[in-house]
């Protein structure tokens, strides 16, 4: 049934007659440029906004607008994009016409594109072709004596992570498969089918008895399983960490992977003078993908410290991530924090509070009897559940095995 | 698709105002954007998502609707764990047990096993009773979804596409009617997506000014009008710009109701920063957010003109 009245003209306005196909045709390229806006979509979800077009009727703006976010969007933020775009393409037929032109590849005279965000005017612009503008990236040098000092000011340099050169490529893939990080594990709420444990697995324990004629011949039980602890891990990637950031994170994705695996939490942030979020790169299988991404997100790169304010900035925005206080929280930082003190130990209270562990791998330690004297160190050392200190970690090797290491503590 | 059952006259399911009236009834105040998707949730049988901060009414918009629809309310709260036979089903083994100790002798194997393995014996959880709620079919609220682990999502995903499930022992299960599905989710993961593409989904924001005082009005009728105004001025103003950065967690709608109730039992007529201090517990729930509600800020946000 539809509700679009035959003898309303006024109802044809907005989106066209359904009955003639133009309102078909109008959801199906607001929908295509909605995908280009990076909203994911499939042809299923078109089909079901025609529909629910037909439910609500095309009378009232707003309604149609709810209707069709209601069924096109599916994420919390591409809310505004759908907002945004569905303003600048259904604000009068004739603007969505020229928009729809505009569209097509090759359009001539492009309409003047209303002052949108970005994504949303890309967009409404016709495609351009794959791989224009490749980005030069210079090669990352490994300098082993540059002189390690935090920077106290605030630097703002994008990281040029270059995929892994095929040496590289193979030292982390051999790290990985010779230093098995043990993730802690915890008795998960789930349960297998085992012969220990306080509950009786009833099905199978009466799937036997029905063989046997109705007698149990032996009780099989619920066993809890194990599972590992989610992660949250934070990279250092100021100045001071800056030669060390891009292996380690190549290798620190390469490690978790079987915690990915096995669908158990991985977050993982970067900081140096703000926090950059790099879980969803970390999903990435590929390692190439996940720096590049990673590369392409963190824009403090070989800056200053400040990881209370950083770690205030987890609170603020991402504090839902550590569900259940049983996250495994590993900071990987030399400790040079040029923040107020008082921040940190703020925040790293908190931190703890909410996690299971807290674990500090300290990479600094070139010198033999250091003690961590410093402001920021102090604090992460009173604060935390273990630190190692890893002496002239010159190696990516030896990185991997304190971290292997901490893991265990 | 099957086709869209015509609905009768009066039901609240006419259109969108006929249900915005309706929820208004019971006590819900929904806006015309959530209204709409809840009409196309039970005009197109899809399961309806709905994500937002805590306290902004995802659990109580499923109560309501049952309430407006006359459908049974099913309750599944998701945990972490949450494993296949306590959502769907699970067979009474004790009782299988008695049945077959008292069958003892009598028949075969595979007799034994057909007489066990009866309906009888099924002890049904949520999404099952949901397939098997009689005609009008029932309101499913599948609480705080992003709880459960990932498997479970897989599961889901199978049963809120067919609305099917099948049981080995009994064969397949379908819906006698298509329940009115309505999943929340707090957001402390991202769903699947396959699970969202055969969701709709809302995001339910904070109930703008006016909504808020008539929800509070409805509430806490017995709150004088000067007051219940206060309440939801402040309360909105903690939510928005430049208070909001103060605090982790803004209160909801259910703080604020709360706190409006607080102060109807502590007589209080007007707010003012002493009482907004004192009774600051009601409406945060982290020691960092109590203590940065100063009496300047409250100050501030108690002035008439400002924002």
């Amino acid at each position: 049934m539809t509700r679009v009245a035959p003898d309303a003209p006024a109802r044809r306005s907005l989106l066209g007659d359904a009955r003639r196909g133009k309102l078909a045709d109008n959801v199906v390229a607001f929908g295509r440029a909605l995908r280009r806006a990076g909203v994911p979509l499939d042809a299923a979800r078109i089909a079901l906004a025609q529909q629910a077009l037909q439910c609500v009727g095309v009378e009232r703006r707003g309604d149609v607008a709810a209707a069709l976010e209601a069924v096109l969007v599916s994420r919390e933020q591409d809310r505004a994009v759908f907002r945004e775009l569905f303003d600048a393409f259904f604000r009068d037929p004739d603007l969505a016409h020229k928009l729809l032109a505009q569209m097509l590849p090759r359009a001539e005279a492009p309409a003047a594109p209303p002052p949108q965000r970005p994504r949303v005017r890309e967009a409404l612009q016709p495609p351009r072709p794959p791989g224009a503008a490749p980005r030069t990236q210079p090669d990352q040098s490994v300098d082993l004596d540059a002189a390690m000092t935090a920077s106290e000011r605030v630097r703002l340099r994008q990281a040029d992570f270059n995929q892994l050169s095929a040496s590289e490529y193979t030292l982390v893939e051999r790290l990985v498969r010779d230093i098995a990080l043990a993730v802690p594990e915890v008795r998960a709420r789930r349960t297998r089918a085992g012969w220990r444990g306080p509950r009786v697995h009833w099905g199978r324990t009466l799937q036997g008895a029905a063989h046997s004629g109705g007698e149990v011949m032996a009780l099989h039980r619920l066993q809890r399983r194990r599972q590992p602890l989610p992660l949250l891990l934070l990279v250092d990637v100021s100045g001071s960490m800056e030669r060390y950031a891009r292996l380690l994170l190549a290798f620190l994705h390469a490690a978790t992977r079987q915690v990915q695996g096995q669908r158990v939490r991985r977050d993982v942030f970067t900081f140096g003078t703000r926090l950059t979020d790099l879980t969803a790169a970390f999903r990435l299988s590929d390692t190439d993908a996940m720096l590049q991404q990673a590369g392409g997100a963190i824009e403090d790169f070989a800056g200053g410290t400040r990881l209370g304010d950083s770690l205030a900035t987890l609170r603020q925005r991402h504090a839902r991530r550590l569900v259940g206080r049983r996250t495994l929280v590993l900071i990987v930082s030399d400790g040079l924090d040029t923040g107020e003190p008082q921040v940190l130990a703020r925040e790293l209270t908190w931190l703890r509070r909410h996690t299971r562990r807290l674990l500090w791998l300290n990479p600094l330690l070139r010198f033999d009897g250091y003690t961590p004297s410093a402001r920021g160190a102090a604090v992460l050392h009173r604060a935390c559940d273990g630190m190692l200190a890893v002496h002239n970690i010159s190696r990516l090797h030896d990185l991997a095995r304190g971290i292997a290491q901490i893991l265990k503590t | 698709m099957p086709p869209i059952p015509a609905p009768a006259a009066p039901t609240p399911l006419a259109s969108i105002d006929a249900l915005i009236a309706a929820l208004q009834t019971v006590g819900y105040y929904a806006d015309r954007r959530l209204a709409t998707a809840v009409f196309l949730a039970l005009r197109l049988q899809r399961p309806l998502l709905l994500e937002g901060e805590p306290g902004v009414g995802k659990t109580e918009l499923a109560k309501a609707l049952a309430q407006v629809l006359g459908r049974e309310l099913l309750r599944l709260q998701c945990y972490d764990g949450l494993e296949q036979r306590e959502a769907l089903y699970e067979w009474n083994y004790a009782a299988q047990l008695l049945h077959l100790r008292a069958a003892e002798g009598r028949g075969t194997v595979e007799e034994a096993e057909r007489e066990v393995y009866q309906p009888h014996y099924l002890i049904r959880r949520p999404l099952l009773q949901a397939l098997q709620a009689p005609a009008p079919g029932a309101v499913l609220l599948i609480d705080e979804v992003d709880r459960a682990d990932e498997p479970f999502e897989a599961f889901l995903l199978e049963y809120l596409g067919e609305y099917q499930v099948s049981i080995p022992e009994l064969g397949t299960v379908r819906a006698v009617a298509t329940p009115l599905t309505v999943l929340t989710s707090n957001r402390t993961r991202e769903l699947n997506d396959a699970v969202k593409r055969r969701c709709l989904y809302h995001w339910l924001d904070y109930p703008e000014r006016e909504r808020e005082l008539a929800i509070v009005r409805a509430r806490v009728p017995e709150a004088p009008a000067a007051l219940a105004e206060q309440v939801a001025g402040f309360v909105h103003r903690l939510r928005s710009a430049p208070y909001a950065g103060h605090f982790q967690r803004a209160p909801g709608i259910a703080e604020s109701v709360e706190w409006a109730k607080a102060l109807v039992a502590l007589d209080a007529l007007l707010l003012d920063p002493e009482v907004v201090q004192s009774t600051a517990g009601v409406l945060f729930k982290q020691r960092e957010d109590v203590a940065a509600l100063s009496t300047e800020l409250i100050t501030e946000a108690l002035s008439p003109e400002g924002a």
